[in-house]
């Protein structure tokens, strides 16, 4: 009886972001039906969606996250840091177990907002003191470097987000100012050496982004693609499953990597404004849950998981409108992925949880 | 239920060092106020440029997107067929398949080529120099192999997938059926080359379309092409196509009903063989062409299949120039002007009646020359009549030393000489009648009574085509309608609708005293019977005509009866004269012996008569008459 009341409770605070999270697992079940004939990649979307419903639901509500303990987390940190070194080892970014793919970086994210925030709420301290924020920073730097030689982009980026958490909760000023400086030297003279240093592919994708209609052909190939696809959307869309992209197979990478771009073409301005404001709304929703949540780690596990989200969406879908460089980040809910699919289920069980347990607390 | 709802974290709950009256809560909202605009910032960014593209840019890319998504082809459109007046079909279309590369599709040459030298199969060598050759010189898709069997069709199309850029195509491809007995009249086509294409851009032509060069092919041009149809297909990112997503139904060009009629055409061309001539045959009712040959020929099939290695080369420089229409260049006319002379004579009153006679002794002195009869030994007394049938020179020379050479310009223009036609056809020349004014601007002497004297048997300056001699032989078949040549009767569209008609159109009536008419047509008639057109006689018809043997240059004696061209203008009929003709053989020889008798097989054709065996030329005829030193040529002056 008791559980029942508060999930009325629950619902009748949350409802909108119940209904937006609800919207995005429809969306994303659309869009991958949107890419066209081939029907295998909207079965296994379809079952990766249900998995992660179910893995939602079952967080959500028999699950507490303050129940975790540091241990633990160390432990899987530990594992996940093992699996990268095999990974960098062998100079591939997924594992692949028979018919499934395991892409460890985007597990690494949720561990890793658990460990820090688990790490920090310990504390009980607003402020880092210098010697824990360099060790965070370490225990940020450790999985990042194993995943750069296999995956510089996710790593650079994975390195962004986490580092921004920190700033969030509570990194140094002084030690700040003095890695910023340090960062600044540092790029200055290392950026023409790292540039050579650069493969072929990861240069055309500067070129690229910097002039697209200028390599029409080989660097600017995918961000052409994905800005004719996204244009010529216009306002209504071309509807789904009509999309010239889409269907003639312009679009590469489009279950995964330009998902965006495929939903911008079938449903144009309107529909990516859709997008747009419901990821938006349940990203100001986790803020506010931060806001709320009663204990510390409440809050900075929900602000660490609208960071990683809102990182996620800057970068995949600011790369496909050329407002950033190209990078090969899936978009949450739209793209295609069964470890995508699964963490983003994960975190945001895990943010509704801390909305959820809010009421539970004694 | 109670629910706890707001209880802050203390402040006493934490170390107060760091934190001055702030509780932790406060703190934190802050941060997360920071947050919340950083949020607003990025999402309002990326909303921005998504409106960017997909609203103000939108245009520019939805072109982008369909130029690159969709696959526009032209659907040729069958050109017009060219039928004759009884109905032959000389122009036509057959369907045959095209094996087409289209360089925007195409990803890897080298690999596709290999991959149809296999299939065709061809040698992959030959096939990648025709394919770079022709990538060279066209500007649209390229057209790889023509004539495809339907056993290499097959193989192809089964492998479409994997040959992106590839496409084979059946389109309605030109076929004149009768080859070389056409060419100077029909004309040709040949691929569009990059002038015409700009000059014609936005009349429907396509880069691949062929078009008319020559002849009615480009005369009518407008009425053939008909318009093209068009196809749209979606292509994919690897360049293969899918579905039709628009298309527009060529048009077919429409036909031409042409006066002429086959089996005369095909006489002509049979008699022509293996010679350098030109037949050309008019009706004198209404001015339009029965016949129109010129020898030798190109086949106009070649223009499409494609010539063999070096053939080309030795067509153009051929000395016997087949590219040339004889029938519309300028010749001296030689004796079959004598009629003009005449007329012109009688209206100037030098020649005083029927029975005004002038004693031929062989030659005629005249200020510091003797002009030569052609008959040595002379005609003796010759008047009007005898004058025209044995061609006597010595007569028409004494018209022309006491005629005004205005005069005889005068009548000859009355007769078309000096002009175009008006057949429209852009080779045709407009050949030359001397008067003073014009010596005067092209040399700026004065006129010399002595060149009248050498106008007068035509020869000297004057020039005129065969076209151009027919029509002035009609004017004296009809009685003195000056009609304008016309070839196309009729164009019609392909379901029957006329799209118009022609209608003869008289240029204008000489007027000719009608018992100076009855004499000239007797003199025509007379030597067709017993003059020097014998060999155009033909039982049961009446033939009246008139030969010539026009000298060229004065050459070396042994050779100099090649040199001539031979001449025979005629009419022909049972009681009204029904088919005009004018026959030129370059330098053939005699007109009574070269030309003559393929007037008569020609008539004997046109009234279905059966042919006779072609005498072998022998040399009783006329023979060219020594210029005296000092005159030049027509041919001379003209060149």
């Amino acid at each position: 009886m008791e559980t029942k009341l508060k999930i009325r409770h629950f619902l009748r605070e949350n409802l909108l972001a119940v209904l937006a999270f609800l919207s995005l697992v429809g969306i994303n079940i659309l869009n991958q039906l949107g890419m066209g004939e081939t029907n295998i990649y909207f079965w296994k979307n379809f079952i990766w969606n249900l998995l992660g419903l179910g893995l939602f639901l079952a967080i959500l509500f028999k699950f507490d996250y303050r129940r975790v303990s540091l241990e633990l987390l160390w432990l899987l940190y530990g594992g996940m840091l093992l699996l990268l070194i095999v990974l960098a080892l062998f100079k591939k970014r997924w594992l692949i177990i028979g018919p499934l793919s395991f892409q460890p970086s985007e597990f690494l994210k949720v561990i890793l907002v658990y460990l820090l925030s688990l790490f920090v709420a310990k504390n009980m301290e607003p402020k880092l003191s210098v010697r824990e924020a360099l060790f965070l920073l370490i225990v940020i730097s450790l999985p990042v470097g194993f995943l750069l030689p296999v995956d510089l982009d996710y790593a650079g980026i994975i390195f962004l987000m986490f580092f921004m958490f920190l700033l969030f909760l509570g990194f140094p000023r002084r030690l700040f100012i003095g890695l910023a400086l340090l960062g600044i030297i540092l790029s200055v003279i290392l950026l023409p050496l790292a540039w050579n240093k650069l493969k072929p592919h990861q240069k055309g994708r500067i070129y690229g982004y910097i002039d697209p209609e200028k390599y029409p052909k080989t660097w600017g190939y995918q961000i052409n693609q994905s800005l004719i696809a996204i244009g010529s959307g216009g306002l209504l869309g071309q509807g789904l499953q009509k999309g010239w992209s889409t269907r003639l197979n312009y679009l590469p990478a489009k279950n995964t990597d330009l998902a965006f771009a495929v939903w911008a073409e079938a449903f144009g301005l309107i529909g990516s404004t859709l997008f747009l404001f419901i990821y938006g709304y349940l990203l100001y929703w986790g803020i506010e849950i931060s806001k709320k949540a009663k204990d510390l780690l409440g809050k900075f596990l929900s602000l660490g998981i609208v960071i990683v989200l809102l990182f996620q969406f800057l970068f995949n879908i600011g790369g496909a409108i050329g407002l950033l460089p190209m990078t090969s980040i899936p978009q949450p809910f739209l793209s295609y992925g069964g470890s995508i699919t699964i963490s983003s289920y994960l975190m945001l069980s895990l943010l509704f949880n801390v909305a959820f347990r809010k009421d539970f607390f004694k | 239920m109670k629910v706890n709802n707001f209880s802050p974290i203390k402040v006493s709950r934490i170390k107060r060092s760091w934190v001055e009256g702030v509780t932790l809560a406060e703190l934190w909202e802050r941060r997360l106020f920071w947050l919340k605009v950083l949020l607003f910032v990025f999402f309002g960014l990326i909303w921005l440029r998504v409106f960017y593209l997909q609203v103000v840019k939108h245009p520019y890319y939805a072109n982008k997107a369909k130029a690159r998504s969709i696959a526009g082809y032209m659907i040729k459109a069958p050109r017009g067929e060219i039928l004759t007046a009884d109905g032959v079909v000389v122009a036509t279309n057959r369907a045959i398949f095209q094996l087409y590369i289209d360089l925007e599709n195409l990803s890897d040459e080298e690999s596709i080529l290999k991959k149809l030298s296999l299939l065709l199969p061809e040698d992959y060598g030959k096939l990648k120099e025709h394919f770079y050759l022709a990538k060279r010189s066209s500007f649209g898709r390229i057209l790889l192999k023509r004539n495809l069997t339907w056993d290499q069709v097959a193989r192809i199309m089964v492998r479409q997938y994997y040959l992106p850029g590839v496409s084979v195509e059946v389109e309605a491809e030109r076929f004149y059926p009768y080859g070389e007995a056409y060419f100077h009249l029909l004309g040709y086509v040949a691929k569009i080359n990059r002038e015409e294409f700009e000059a014609l851009r936005g009349k429907n032509y396509s880069p691949e379309d062929l078009i008319g060069k020559k002849g009615l092919e480009r005369l009518y041009e407008s009425h053939l092409k008909g318009q093209n149809g068009r196809i749209e297909m979606e292509r994919d990112a690897k360049g293969r196509l899918g579905r039709v997503v628009g298309r527009v139904d060529p048009l077919a060009g429409e036909d031409l009903i042409i006066t002429v009629r086959h089996d005369l055409q095909m006489k002509a061309y049979e008699l022509l063989k293996e010679k350098r001539g030109a037949i050309v045959a008019l009706s004198p009712e209404s001015g339009a062409i029965l016949a129109l040959v010129s020898m030798p020929a190109v086949d106009p099939n070649k223009f499409i299949i494609g010539f063999e290695e070096g053939e080309w080369e030795k067509i153009a420089q051929d000395p016997r120039k087949p590219l040339l229409n004889r029938a519309l260049q300028a010749y001296p006319p030689g004796s079959t002007y004598k009629l003009i002379t005449a007329l012109a004579g009688l209206k100037a009153g030098i020649v005083k009646g029927l029975h005004w006679s002038v004693a031929c002794s062989g030659y005629y002195p005249f200020g510091n020359h003797v002009f030569r009869c052609w008959e040595k030994r002379g005609h003796g007394p010759v008047s009007l009549i005898k004058a025209i049938a044995v061609s006597c020179d010595v007569y028409f020379y004494t018209i022309g030393s006491r005629l005004d050479i205005d005069l005889l310009a005068e009548v000859s223009r009355a007769f078309g000489l000096g002009r175009l036609t008006g057949l429209g056809f852009p080779e045709e020349k407009p050949g030359l009648v001397p008067d003073k004014a014009w010596k005067k601007k092209r040399y700026g002497t004065n006129w010399n009574q002595g060149e009248t004297v050498v106008i007068s048997i035509g020869q000297g300056y004057i020039l005129t085509t065969p076209l151009q001699m027919a029509r002035a032989y009609m004017v004296l078949a009809n009685g003195g309608f000056l009609y304008k040549p016309y070839i196309v009767s009729e164009v019609r569209k392909k379901d029957g609708t006329l799209v118009f008609r022609n209608t003869p159109q008289a240029e204008g009536k000489v007027e000719i005293d009608p018992q100076y008419l009855e004499w000239l047509r007797a003199g025509l008639r007379e030597a067709v019977d017993v003059g020097t057109g014998k060999a155009s006689r033909v039982p049961g018809i009446l033939v009246w005509g008139k030969t010539g043997t026009a000298q060229v240059v004065a050459l070396h004696r042994k050779t100099r009866h090649l040199e001539h061209h031979a001449w025979f203008v005629s009419y022909a009929g049972n009681s009204t004269p029904q088919i005009v003709s004018a026959v030129l053989i370059e330098h053939g020889g005699g007109g009574g012996a070269v030309a003559a008798p393929l007037a008569g097989e020609l008539y004997r054709a046109f009234y279905k008569l059966p042919p006779q065996f072609l005498p072998k030329p022998v040399e009783d005829g006329e023979l060219p008459t020594d210029l005296p030193g000092g005159l030049t040529n027509g041919n001379q002056a003209e060149n």
